[in-house]
């Protein structure tokens, strides 16, 4: 079991990392790097959204605080060698989950529908900010971070490796919280919080764990899609698409599984980058998403892999 | 009721009101320590109620909860902690987890246990030494939740002795379930009873009542109207009163 899913790991990895060198177009690539970063927010929501049950729809706040860490950081200095700024992901994620603890400390004691409206809230106030704290952000004008000193023929693979790498972390994160108690635990959470108390599991400790892991893993994809991207603006950097993309991603492919919320957004993201490049700015990509959300809605209420596995989410 | 110092558990003066409705009006009572203590009344006397603030589901409006002489504040993980663990009147079972993963679950285990492996060898042959007990090894390893109801009690029941206890609240052990069921948790209450936990429960089965516990208390309208053995409370006339209205 254990090693079998080790193998799946590795296979998954090591064709991944073979696919810059297999189809070398930056077009696909450009796709590929937003793909792995979907992955991971996915996988990081699922922490909280699938394991713990608690529907947030505020994450994209943490993405963004992520994508303005690195950006404040880095926008009066050079990104010298080019690959500081995405090690620098790390410390981000690291920064924006302890930042991410009172918040859901607070949050968490808030239930599901209210707890997906205070999250959302969450991302609301913190959109705000970032419009209206001019002098840390700019405002609406945004924050320029440097730009890459990288080989235009292939400016695309340092991104995609730094994605790639962030997409195993979470992934492991992911792992051992299945193979330790932290796991069972939310899961127990999920099933009965208050029977868990009374089962002596610390719910408010292990809940803050998840979140804090979660909102970490989502930080430090923010941070290096803010130097891809080289501008973060509050619109782009503070989305709720990007909360909803996690959202549907994992619920398409599977909440509370390892590889549902990855078979998600490799599925989902191509298909809105596609969507995206062929309306261009007619965002007709948001009536796919509408499409989508309905078909798991009505077809595949547990998602593809527990549907396909066929051991569902039991309550 | 009895001497001070020998009580596990107290309860003074509980009083706990939804909207005009006092559940408890004064409830005062006591748990003396290496009993099996039943818990009874009519519908609606305050049974419930009193699990919910003993274990920190309700807060009481006033009066006060002692453990060993002690007040606590009730909350349900510090009762836990303190060796206070109850089980559900419907049978609360995690359902995505199997059996032995439930036990574990409700283990006692120190704070940092969440970075430790699901389950550990020792906890896993624990549980399922615990559950082959009551006869559900077959079932240990699938998912809980596609148990039959009496199976779920005896997993949360299963489950409550893996948290080491020193006083198990349980109620309505023999509602719902069958009377092999009944015979299998009497015979476990009383094993472990032996081994010096203490066992409060609410039950409206009489049988059951006169079987297992002494003393036994009585509620009606939020206050305890009685304690004693069994022979003597079905003897009282404020507790024939109670249940045969007047």
């Amino acid at each position: 079991m254990s090693s079998m899913s080790l193998v799946r790991g590795a296979l998954f990895f090591g064709v991944l990392a073979a696919f810059p060198y297999a189809l070398d177009r930056p077009w696909l690539l450009d796709i590929a790097i937003f793909t792995l970063l979907y992955a991971t927010l996915a996988s990081a929501w699922n922490l909280v959204g699938g394991y713990a049950g608690y529907p947030s729809l505020g994450h994209a706040a943490f993405f963004g605080v992520g994508a303005y860490a690195e950006a404040l950081f880095y926008q009066h200095r050079s990104a010298g060698g080019g690959y500081g700024p995405l090690v620098a992901a790390l410390p981000v994620g690291v920064v924006v989950a302890v930042l991410a603890l009172p918040v859901a400390w607070i949050a968490m004691r808030t239930r599901a529908d209210v707890f997906a409206i205070v999250t959302i809230t969450l991302l609301f106030v913190v959109q705000s900010l970032a419009y209206n704290l001019h002098g840390l952000t700019g405002g609406s004008q945004g924050i320029a971070l440097p730009a890459p000193p990288f080989d235009p023929a292939a400016f695309e693979r340092p991104f995609y490796f730094a994605a790639l790498a962030l997409l195993a972390i979470a992934l492991t994160v992911s792992f051992l919280v299945t193979r330790t108690k932290t796991g069972m635990f939310l899961l127990a959470i999920r099933a009965d919080e208050d029977k868990a108390e009374s089962a002596g599991i610390r719910v408010t400790l292990i809940k803050l764990v998840a979140f804090g892991l979660s909102a970490g893993l989502t930080g430090a994809a923010g941070a290096i899609w803010a130097y891809y991207v080289a501008f973060v603006y509050p619109q782009f950097a503070i989305d709720p698409l990007v909360t909803i993309g996690m959202v549907l991603m994992t619920y398409l492919g599977g909440r509370a599984t390892l590889w549902g919320p990855v078979l998600g957004a490799f599925l989902l993201t191509p298909l809105q980058q596609y969507l995206a490049y062929r309306f261009g700015g007619a965002q007709l990509y948001l009536v796919g998403y509408a499409a989508v959300f309905l078909g798991v809605m009505t077809l595949l209420p547990q998602g593809i892999l527990p549907t396909l596995t066929g051991r569902g989410l039991r309550a | 009721m009895s001497s001070e110092g020998l009580n596990l558990l107290e309860v003074r003066d509980l009083t706990r009101r939804f909207g005009g409705v006092a559940a408890l009006d004064g409830c005062s009572f006591a748990v003396e320590a290496g009993t099996i203590t039943g818990l009874i009344g009519p519908n609606g006397s305050g049974k419930t109620t009193a699990f919910n603030v003993i274990t920190g589901f309700t807060r009481a409006d006033s009066g006060e909860v002692l453990l060993d002489g002690q007040a606590v504040r009730p909350g349900p993980g510090p009762m836990y902690r303190h060796g206070v663990i109850r089980t559900f009147q419907r049978a609360r079972v995690f359902g995505g987890l199997t059996p032995v993963e439930n036990l574990v679950a409700a283990a006692r285990q120190p704070w940092w246990s969440f970075a430790t492996p699901r389950t550990r060898r020792g906890e896993h042959a624990k549980a399922c030494d615990l559950l082959a007990d009551l006869g559900l090894a077959t079932v240990s390893g699938m998912p809980a939740g596609r148990l039959s109801y009496g199976q779920r009690k005896l997993v949360e029941f299963a489950a409550v002795l893996m948290g080491e206890p020193r006083l198990v609240l349980l109620d309505e052990p023999a509602a719902g379930v069958t009377a092999s069921i009944v015979e299998v948790l009497e015979r476990h209450i009383r094993a472990w009873h032996e081994r010096g936990v203490t066992f409060l429960v609410v039950e409206h089965d009489m049988d059951v009542v006169a079987r297992l516990c002494d003393p036994v208390i009585v509620l009606d309208h939020g206050r305890a109207i009685a304690c004693g053995a069994p022979s003597l409370i079905r003897a009282d006339p404020l507790v024939l009163d109670a249940y045969l209205g007047a």
